[in-house]
């Protein structure tokens, strides 16, 4: 693992700062994210300089390494949550905590300071706005420069900057500074983001200084648990890696601080669970430095990482949900695509397909699935060629999210028609429902007429389409 | 009698082939790379063979209970052939495939610069991959390039005890012996070696690093030779540990090195590509 495992502290509202950093680090993790508060580490203390080389020292005991968060509640405005903000009339304050957050960072020895911009107040526009976070942003880079720690601009739905690619727009106005990067919560990917947490983690790349991570749900800004939602955790960890990312990476759960140490140890164990395989990781950062490699390494990914269905109850041979190498043949093809532009990468797939044993195959079509939009002609070859074998799991590979985007609606149909011969759970089938037309229906409509007219059963899949199409 | 034939091309054999070796104890095959019989003219003929030998072929073996693992390589004859030769830029994909164990069989056939500069390339690669080789010596003066093999192994860096030089007989055995390579004899019905003279190269050099094959392949050739090179072996006095050795367990060391061999009890796939090879009562 190239970065570092930690809990945010405003996860920790009920407890103590020092316990709050003992239980941390006593569940094995090794960072944390600090968010400055009335109760844990106040700036405005009087003896706020005391106190801080005594969380310093804490922390170094306890070996956690720290970022600072600057997202508390009513720290600067005891009735309205998170302001001033950096787009408020009364920035100044904002400003002046952050500036105060720096040197704190600075004695602590932290990684960087997390912020975010601010809701647009009523009465001003967004241009407006816009010209105030600069100017705001200007103000503080100049506290980061003095005190040499690094600005991290984190999105936050429903704020002036809410996703990545504002974040990245804001900097580069700025004139790229590089004492200024940028917090990820990969949750606010899910809520948000037109693209994926492990996209939007690529895009950020060496940009990026700081992650928080929760789970969420597409359009909803609600802090989950792993699991609750609908984040990729293995993949996103897993572009974490691939991008070589070497900061902390903290858990963050704000509103579960009632059932704190509880909700540290499940998060854990869930990111151990999910963190991608040593080989892999190292496979990977191969494949990112020299492309060519992933001609040797692609085929060795079974033996490296197994070959277990990624959910053994439901989908006991893979054939739904494809296998955990299936999985890790989709990362090194991502970090691929990642390298190479269309021409080399459509060539290398074909090439790993045309020399791949029968789980290479099925690693490509299904890595399809995140990297074929760059390649959709090599990819509906590639498609095409697996349709026209008799192979159960290689067609069901084939028939994922990629050919429900670019295959031609014939072929598509027939491969529809083909998983029903070969007792193919139509499970497989990606965008089913969405590309199920009259022509298909008419197809399985027949071909349930032959099997009854042989006397011979029809499988259910084929009843609940035709069903399904009334 | 439990039998890990380390050299057979069983592309060539017969469904009857493998149930009669299965019979006879053989649970374990290697199946090296090899020449068609008749000439390859380009490397998709090659692509297109290594695929069935890490596919087709060894779910035809898991049909009839047998565990089958490959070596691949371009063979020295083909070597020489400027249309087959290329097939050294695509060979490392193949060398990192599940049930690859070895490269091979490489060596010398006429003994030409262009094998020369193949054999080289393909110890470099047994490294690179780390794998062990298994050398082929010639048919046709075959003292001299024995002699020639072992000088290019050594200077190839490759660890004697990660080769596996073939077809040995009374006249070579000696030189392989004092390298530290493994030896091979390929038992066949009238040529190379036969059951009697075998076992009376074992009483001369022992039972270690000795591997015995039967090499069959396309032409006049006996899988079971293994099985009655062990029935001589025990007519002659050998106990069955000595058999054992030479017949399951000096195979298993030396293609162990690969880290490759899957040697569980085989559970018969459904079907290759939707077909099983049985008829009849599956696909």
């Amino acid at each position: 693992m190239t970065f570092y495992l930690g809990y945010g502290t405003n996860g920790f509202a009920n407890h103590r700062l020092d316990d709050a950093l003992s239980v941390i680090a006593d569940l094995g993790y090794t960072g944390v994210a600090l968010t400055l508060d009335h109760h844990h580490l106040d700036p405005f203390a009087p003896d706020v300089g005391r106190q801080v080389k005594k969380v310093a020292a804490r922390l170094d005991s306890l070996g956690l390494g720290v970022v600072v968060e600057t997202g508390a509640r009513f720290l600067l405005d005891r009735r309205r949550k998170h302001h001033p903000t950096m787009v408020s009339d009364e920035q100044h304050v904002r400003v002046d905590f952050l500036l105060r957050a720096l040197e704190i960072a600075a004695d602590l020895g932290a990684d960087c300071v997390s912020f975010w911009s601010g809701i647009v107040p009523a009465g001003v526009d967004d241009d407006e706005a816009w010209q105030r976070m600069k100017a705001g942003v200007t103000a503080v880079l100049d506290g980061a420069a003095r005190h040499g720690v690094p600005l991290a601009l984190e999105p936050e739905p429903g704020m002036l900057v809410e996703r990545l690619d504002q974040a990245l727009r804001l900097r580069e106005e700025l004139g790229s500074p590089a004492l200024l990067g940028i917090t990820l919560d990969v949750g606010h990917c899910v809520a948000v983001e037109p693209r994926d947490a492990a996209d939007c983690v690529r895009r950020a790349g060496d940009l990026l200084l700081n992650v928080q991570l929760d789970d969420m749900l597409p359009g909803v800004h609600e802090h989950l648990e792993f699991g609750e939602g609908s984040l990729d955790l293995p993949a996103t960890l897993a572009a974490l890696e691939e991008i070589g990312y070497t900061g902390l990476a903290a858990v963050e759960l704000p509103r579960h601080s009632h059932a704190a140490p509880e909700v540290a140890r499940r998060a854990l164990s869930a990111l151990r669970a999910a963190l991608p395989h040593p080989w892999l990781a190292d496979a990977v950062r191969s494949v990112r430095s020299d492309p060519t490699t992933v001609r040797t390494l692609f085929p060795a990914v079974g033996r490296k990482v197994g070959r277990t269905p990624v959910s053994p109850d439901s989908d006991p041979h893979g054939v739904v949900r494809g296998t955990v190498d299936d999985r890790a043949r989709t990362r090194l093809l991502a970090a691929l695509a990642a390298v190479t532009g269309p021409e080399e990468l459509a060539a290398e797939l074909t090439d790993l397909y045309r020399h791949g044993d029968d789980a290479e195959r099925r690693g490509v079509l299904r890595a399809l699935a995140s990297v074929g939009d760059e390649v959709p002609e090599a990819g509906v070859d590639l498609v095409k060629d697996a349709l026209r074998s008799n192979d159960t799991r290689l067609v069901a590979a084939a028939l994922g999210p990629f050919a429900a985007t670019h295959l031609d609606a014939h072929t598509w149909r027939h491969g529809v028609l083909k998983c029903l011969f070969l007792g193919i759970p139509l499970a497989a089938v990606a965008g089913l429902d969405r590309r199920a037309d009259a022509e298909l229906e008419r197809m399985v409509a027949a071909f349930a007429e032959e099997r009854r007219a042989a006397g011979r059963t029809v499988p259910d899949d084929a009843l609940y389409l035709l069903r399904s199409q009334d | 009698m439990r039998i890990f034939d380390p050299h057979i091309h069983m592309t060539s054999r017969t469904t009857d082939d493998y149930e009669a070796m299965h019979a006879a104890g053989v649970r374990a095959v290697v199946e090296p790379a090899f020449w068609l019989g008749q000439p390859r003219t380009n490397v998709g003929s090659f692509t297109d063979y290594f695929d069935s030998l890490i596919g087709w072929e060894r779910f035809r073996a898991a049909q009839f209970g047998i565990r089958h693992h490959c070596a691949l390589a371009l063979n020295p004859k083909e070597a020489n052939d400027p249309r087959c030769a290329p097939v050294l830029d695509v060979l490392p994909r193949y060398l990192e495939k599940d049930g690859v164990v070895a490269v091979g069989e490489v060596g010398y056939d006429s003994m030409t610069p262009e094998e020369d500069e193949a054999f080289a390339r393909q110890l470099e690669l047994a490294i690179r991959h780390e794998l062990p080789a298994l050398v082929h010596t010639p048919h046709r003066d075959k003292a001299a390039g024995t002699a020639r093999t072992l000088d290019l192994v050594r200077e190839s860096g490759l660890p004697a005890e990660r080769v596996l030089v073939d077809h040995l007989n009374e006249t070579t055995v000696r030189a392989v012996a004092d390298s530290g390579c493994w030896m091979g004899f390929s038992i066949y019905p009238d040529t190379k070696m036969d059951e009697e003279r075998m076992v009376a190269i074992l009483r001369e050099y022992g039972t270690d690093r000795v591997l015995v094959n039967s090499a069959a392949d396309w032409g006049r050739s006996d899988p079971l030779k293994t099985h009655k090179t062990g029935l001589a072996m025990l007519a002659a006095g050998f106990d069955e540990a000595a058999v054992d050795q030479v017949l399951w367990r000096n195979p298993l060391d030396f293609y162990g090195q690969s880290g490759r061999l899957v040697l569980d009890d085989v559970t018969p796939g459904e079907t290759f590509a939707g077909n099983s090879v049985l008829r009849g009562e599956r696909p």
